[in-house]
């Protein structure tokens, strides 16, 4: 089954109190290393960004399909998978950020769920705020904020390694379509 | 133009002519490393169908998270583990006590000059040390590899950060590392291979060399790298059995910046919570009271490490109201420091001598805060919540600002003394 090239949904937009982008949100504040010895995906979901101050709520408010709006640096620490897999097991439909942790992107791409650059994003209020509603295409790199009729630059399209993981589904699947 | 060694070395294991940054390629690794998260990989390895590891000579397991297991859970994964690598035939399996996998590795001879090693821990970029390519993966492709010995990388594009000077007494390594951090941000070098050259590093240890690229990836590196010279191959020489071939990036490499330091004047430095990048000087943090001293980690849990605290603390007593927790990096070193009397003058100024693997900076056991604790720690993260508490404050320094801290109770500038 093909997956979806364009994503819809409402946005939550990772900002502090402020209203300043929170950067540099380590693995331990998406998923607190108390919960590393879970290893059902579904029971994942209820501790995202739970040692993330002011967001504590998110797998409340969160409803499957919503969109992540995150700032520089996302992800950034220790290579755990369930700082991605919690947000799986939420059904979150797509991270868009200015920039990732190397490996937290790596993790994302390689488990098929749908993660996308986009500078500048988060720079100033107005230009996606939580609760908006967002159209990001994979393939193009296009983003359209529906709520101020806006399009948003910045937005990086999918590799081609990336675009043949999401497709395939995860890895290694894709790699049984590479390998002899 | 001429190539970095991180697209010469990804274009050797990727069999092809040449390649450079931002191409992806195709790479099969040399070692694939995992330690106590061996158990939860090995259970995504059967979910992919596959009964038998591809190239068990390549897999090198380490369990040093939490060793001894703190408790059943933990005890289980241990078991399992023991009994995959014994089903597998996987050789490179290193059980409790043995040490932390970032100083076992190269202890056992499994990271040399041009290698690939690809780990499911993010600080396996320790390796650059010795001049291989090292990065962090995570469990799904630690798994894959097992099962097809391939993975798909991206070739950074590479920061050259040159250093010079002579450190002043009692500022090291750490120091350096943590100064580079505060200056870069903790996203200052995301994805970029990152070289260390220049005098100060020529006249490193390779001890120091290794807390470079252990902490490389703290500013988002893909690799910390050092230039293999003759202070690597004496080290390698007992260890490595196999034949290598060193690979060092050309003269007229495009590097996308050139970084320099001179460490001529650098104070003492710290980083301070709840982030690695939050560096300030010494003299800005002082005299904020401690509960609990770390002294290891993949880190800084070495001779040199020891051996410095030691120097400190020997014939004086730590302050009351504080813990001091030593935790030597391996077996090897633990043996190293108990036959030249280093762990006993830790133990008799009060230490508290604890054995080899990773204690409680990543917080499972054995030293985790409480709220509102204050741990002075030369491990490479201060994460919130990091060790365990999310209401405790972690600062990270140097081994001697670490025992010099512990002896006053209070962190402390080592060149007061």
């Amino acid at each position: 089954m093909k997956k979806p090239v364009v994503i819809k949904g409402k946005v939550w937009v990772l900002r502090d109190e402020k209203g300043r982008a929170i950067d540099d949100i380590d693995t331990d504040q998406i998923y607190h290393n108390a919960h590393l010895a879970i290893t059902e995906l579904e029971k994942m979901g209820q501790f995202a960004l739970g040692n993330l101050p002011g967001w504590e709520d998110f797998p409340q408010k969160a409803r499957p399909g919503d969109i992540l709006v995150v700032g520089k640096n996302f992800g950034a620490g220790s290579s755990r998978q369930q700082a991605v897999d919690c947000f799986r097991s939420l059904r979150i439909s797509l991270i868009i950020g200015e920039s990732f942790g190397a490996i937290y992107q790596r993790n994302a791409i390689n488990s098929g769920f749908p993660l996308m650059v986009c500078s500048g994003i988060i720079s100033h209020p107005g230009k996606v705020d939580s609760r908006n509603v967002l159209e990001v295409n994979l393939s193009t790199g296009e983003v359209f904020n529906h709520t101020t009729g806006k399009k948003i630059e910045g937005g990086v399209r999918f590799s081609q390694v990336q675009m043949d993981i999401y497709q395939a589904g995860n890895l290694f699947e894709y790699g049984k379509t590479i390998l002899p | 133009m001429g190539f970095t060694f991180a697209e010469k070395v990804l274009a050797k294991k990727s069999g092809k002519d040449k390649v450079a940054a931002g191409e992806i390629v195709t790479v099969t690794p040399d070692r694939i490393l995992s330690h106590d998260n061996t158990a939860a990989i090995s259970r995504i390895f059967q979910q992919l169908g596959r009964n038998k590891v591809v190239h068990p000579d390549k897999i090198v397991i380490v369990l040093d998270h939490c060793v001894p297991a703190a408790n059943e859970k933990h005890a289980l994964n241990h078991k399992v583990i023991r009994e995959f690598v014994t089903e597998q035939g996987i050789k490179g399996f290193y059980d409790v006590g043995t040490g932390i996998c970032h100083q076992v590795l190269p202890e056992k001879g499994y990271a040399f000059p041009g290698s690939l090693i690809l780990g499911s821990d993010s600080h396996t970029t320790t390796y650059g040390a010795f001049g291989a390519f090292a990065t962090g993966i995570g469990r799904s492709e630690a798994a894959v590899l097992w099962a097809t010995n391939q993975l798909w990388l991206r070739i950074p594009e590479t920061y050259r950060i040159e250093v010079e000077g002579i450190f002043p007494p009692w500022v090291s390594a750490k120091d350096l590392i943590l100064h580079i951090i505060g200056e870069l941000g903790a996203d200052g070098a995301l994805y970029k291979a990152v070289e260390f050259r220049g005098p100060t590093i020529e006249n490193m240890s390779i001890a120091g060399r290794m807390v470079l690229c252990n902490m490389a990836v703290e500013m988002g590196a893909k690799i910390g790298y050092v230039l293999p010279d003759k202070k690597t191959s004496q080290w390698l020489g007992p260890r490595v059995k196999n034949n290598y071939e060193v690979i060092t990036s050309d003269s007229d490499a495009a590097y996308e910046r050139v970084i320099r330091y001179n460490v001529n004047h650098m104070p003492p430095q710290v980083a301070c919570p709840h982030q690695v990048d939050n560096v300030k000087a010494i003299d800005k943090v002082s005299g904020t009271q401690i509960h609990q001293a770390l002294l290891g980690t993949c880190t800084n849990g070495r001779m040199e490490d020891l051996e410095v605290a030691a120097s400190i603390l020997k014939g004086k007593r730590i302050a009351s109201g504080v813990r001091l927790l030593v935790f030597p990096a391996s077996w090897e070193v633990y043996r190293e420091a108990w036959n030249k009397g280093i762990l006993l003058q830790l133990a008799e100024a009060g230490a508290i001598i604890m054995n080899p693997g990773c204690g409680p900076c990543l917080g499972a056991h054995e030293g985790v805060l409480a709220p509102g604790e204050v741990c002075l720690s030369t491990a490479n993260r201060n994460f919130r919540g990091r060790m365990g508490c999310r209401d405790a404050f972690i600062y990270l320094a140097s081994p001697a600002t670490v025992a010099a801290s512990a002896l006053k109770g209070h962190i402390t500038d080592v060149r007061s003394l």
